[in-house]
């Protein structure tokens, strides 16, 4: 490798977090939804509530994600537009209504079939028009996530790498 | 990569590419069976009827906290057939580290080739290229009779001189050295 890359950084403030969190709160109160995650186009799930375990909830966001970017790609097969605004599944106990927030983040709903997907709609656009307001400050310095990522911890993750992916046959 | 400040996490997405049944796959399947389940969450494949991966296959690795903080690691392949290019693009997206696997077989120089091209073709459409982005090379399939010698391997495809790994990811040989080199690579990016 010929020289260091400029990796993607994306970092969120703690005062934005939590602006979203209490987004999600409400919505989730108000539409009586089983879980609401707000979350990237790459799949990173950032702020949820409701309950999910935290490996559930990074294989969901990965796999919407994966779905957005799909549906994408046949919105700009047949119309031309970036991609479409919602998806919506329906299922026989619960149903998901993803829409997007801007073009990098997305929000998922999960609800039982008794809501109405009217009720879900009109929440849900209420809670992203408050969130795509703090989308510029969820942004940080390229300088925070380098404080993150400080020579100490990569050195003891390097070194830890041998115990932690030892195989179960002890290699 | 993405930081979460307040629950000090930092979760980085590695991408396994290379020729359609190279064994991508194989790879990531490996990991989930040898790995202890605390640290390994579980393996989604997206496949055809024919078993081939349709968009992609998706593993996280969750490695405990270190030093208070708790980085996770998302395992991605990406479909290798030539008809999911759009697929390749989109996933690449946002990734931090590549693992290129190359079928070792004579019968595939040609397509591990063009699918490193295609690679450096979409890294430059995300305005990245390889020669300034953390990727390895795994040669895997070093156990069929008829492969290339690894000189030639390297001659061929390892122009920028990344670390490269011999594997038999059937057998898991190689699949958790690659992992660890690729790792290590992002720690120092």
């Amino acid at each position: 490798m010929q020289e260091n890359p400029p990796l993607k950084r994306t970092v969120f403030s703690e005062t934005a977090f939590s602006k979203i969190a209490l987004i999600l709160s409400e919505l989730l109160k108000r539409s009586q939804a089983r879980l609401v995650v707000f979350a990237d186009m790459n799949g990173y799930p950032i702020v949820h509530r409701g309950d999910i375990k935290a490996q559930s909830l990074s294989t969901l966001t990965a796999l919407a994600a994966g779905s957005f970017a799909a549906s994408g790609e046949i919105a700009r097969l047949i119309n031309n537009e970036s991609r479409f605004r919602f998806i919506y599944q329906e299922g026989g106990v619960y149903h998901t209504y993803t829409c997007s927030v801007g073009e990098d983040y997305f929000l998922i709903v999960l609800f039982e079939k008794q809501v109405a997907l009217g009720l879900i709609r009109l929440l849900t656009h209420q809670a992203l028009l408050r969130i795509s307001s703090y989308i510029k400050e969820l942004q940080q310095s390229t300088e925070r996530a380098k404080s993150f990522l400080d020579y100490e911890f990569r050195d003891v993750l390097s070194r830890q790498l041998d115990d932690k992916l030892k195989t179960r046959s002890g290699s | 990569m993405y930081v979460d400040w307040h629950r000090q996490e930092i979760i980085f997405k590695i991408i396994y590419y290379g020729p359609g049944l190279g064994g991508k796959t194989t790879n990531l399947e490996y990991l989930y069976r040898q790995l202890d389940p605390s640290i390994r969450g579980e393996l989604i494949t997206l496949k055809t009827r024919e078993e081939r991966t349709l968009f992609f296959d998706f593993m996280e690795l969750d490695m405990g906290r270190i030093n208070g903080k708790k980085p996770r690691f998302q395992l991605y392949t990406i479909p290798g057939q030539a008809l999911y290019q759009h697929s390749r693009r989109i996933l690449l997206r946002g990734a931090d580290a590549v693992v290129f696997v190359a079928d070792s077989q004579a019968s595939r120089l040609a397509d591990n080739l063009n699918t490193l091209v295609d690679l450096e073709e979409k890294l430059i459409s995300l305005r990245r290229t390889l020669a300034r982005f953390p990727w390895v090379l795994q040669y895997n399939k070093r156990d069929l009779p008829d492969i290339v010698s690894i000189d030639r391997l390297q001659q061929s495809l390892n122009f920028l001189q990344v670390p490269a790994y011999q594997a038999v990811a059937s057998r898991g040989v190689g699949v958790i050295e690659t992992l660890k080199g690729v790792i290590n690579l992002l720690l120092q990016a």
